[in-house]
């Protein structure tokens, strides 16, 4: 039993050491920011095109990152190709944040349907627990304890938000105070993470062992 | 003979090529994945190039571990995976080992 632990946890450590370089920090980071910059073209652009402008830049940072992983830090942390169990958990956690981001969109569509009657707590409490409940199962599925912590953090941005807007008077609901905070303090925590594993890891000259 | 053989030296039957704990955490390492390539070995196990080497050429010359040479662009890309045998020579040293430590006198 303990062997079989022990070997677990080892399978965990790898993957783990293989995931946390701070991308993911990133990321999330400037997914946040993606509730906070369209918020000022919305009088010029409304509320559909102020965020479609800013997705292809999303995308565009999406993709940088992927290709700065795979050029930069890949061929200094190592290449590894998971086991059953970690690819099948990995598949496992795609469909479910697919269903969440599908439950996220019905419930945003019906939230922008009755903007009118339905509070700006109540809209917020949906918006918050659709958070908690995608972040603390990526947090999971992921082995990724930090994203429980962003879990809590971001999902407590749309009611603190609401409470600034209406107690004193903050923009847009209080979203680019909060979620342009978080936004910050994860792509520093993403970008401090990268670079000390950039300086563990010196550039690899060549396969020496080829 | 074998039986005496036995008696003077429990750990007669251990697979020596495993039991040194480089090569064991190795395959420890190739146990729980697909594969792994050089340098994502060398960081997980602290060992220099020479010493990776070394006993990476006992595994592979034992048969426990196959290099899949590949690239990835220009650069060179090896993986490293276990083989069947290797991944049931490392099964039956686990329940060697295990028999001897569960036969010792509490």
């Amino acid at each position: 039993m303990t062997e079989k632990m022990s070997l677990k946890e080892l399978e965990r450590n790898m993957y783990r050491n293989s995931i946390q370089d701070g991308i993911l920090d990133i990321q999330i980071g400037c997914m946040l920011l993606m509730f906070v910059l369209p918020l000022y073209l919305n009088d010029s652009l409304g509320d559909f095109w102020s965020s479609m402008v800013f997705l292809p830049l999303w995308f565009l940072v999406l993709f940088g990152l992927r290709v700065y992983r795979k050029k930069i830090i890949q061929p200094r942390i190592g290449n590894i190709q998971y086991g059953a169990f970690r690819k099948k958990r990995l598949k496992r956690m795609n469909i479910i944040i697919l269903v969440i981001n599908a439950i996220a969109l019905i419930l945003g569509i019906l939230s922008f349907l009755q903007f009118k009657n339905v509070s700006g707590w109540v809209i917020s409490a949906r918006f918050s627990i659709i958070l908690l409940i995608g972040f603390s199962l990526a947090g999971y599925m992921l082995d990724f304890p930090r994203l429980y912590l962003y879990g809590i953090l971001i999902s407590a941005a749309p009611i603190t938000g609401e409470y600034l807007y209406q107690n004193f008077g903050f923009s847009h609901h209080g979203f680019p105070a909060t979620f342009g905070f978080l936004s910050g303090v994860l792509i520093i925590t993403g970008l401090i993470i990268l670079v000390r594993l950039l300086q563990k890891h010196p550039p690899q000259d060549k396969e020496v062992l080829a | 003979m074998s039986e005496d053989k036995k008696i003077e030296n429990p750990l007669a039957d251990i697979d020596q090529i495993i039991h040194a704990p480089a090569r064991l955490r190795i395959l420890m390492m190739l146990y729980v994945v697909e594969s792994l390539d050089y340098v994502f070995l060398k960081n997980q196990t602290g060992l220099s190039w020479g010493n990776l080497s070394t006993h990476l050429g006992k595994l592979e010359d034992a048969g426990y571990i196959t290099v899949i040479k590949g690239y990835q662009g220009k650069k060179p890309q090896s993986q490293i995976q276990l083989t069947n045998s290797g991944r049931n020579a490392f099964k039956s040293y686990k329940n060697t080992l295990q028999q001897i430590l569960d036969d010792l006198p509490e």
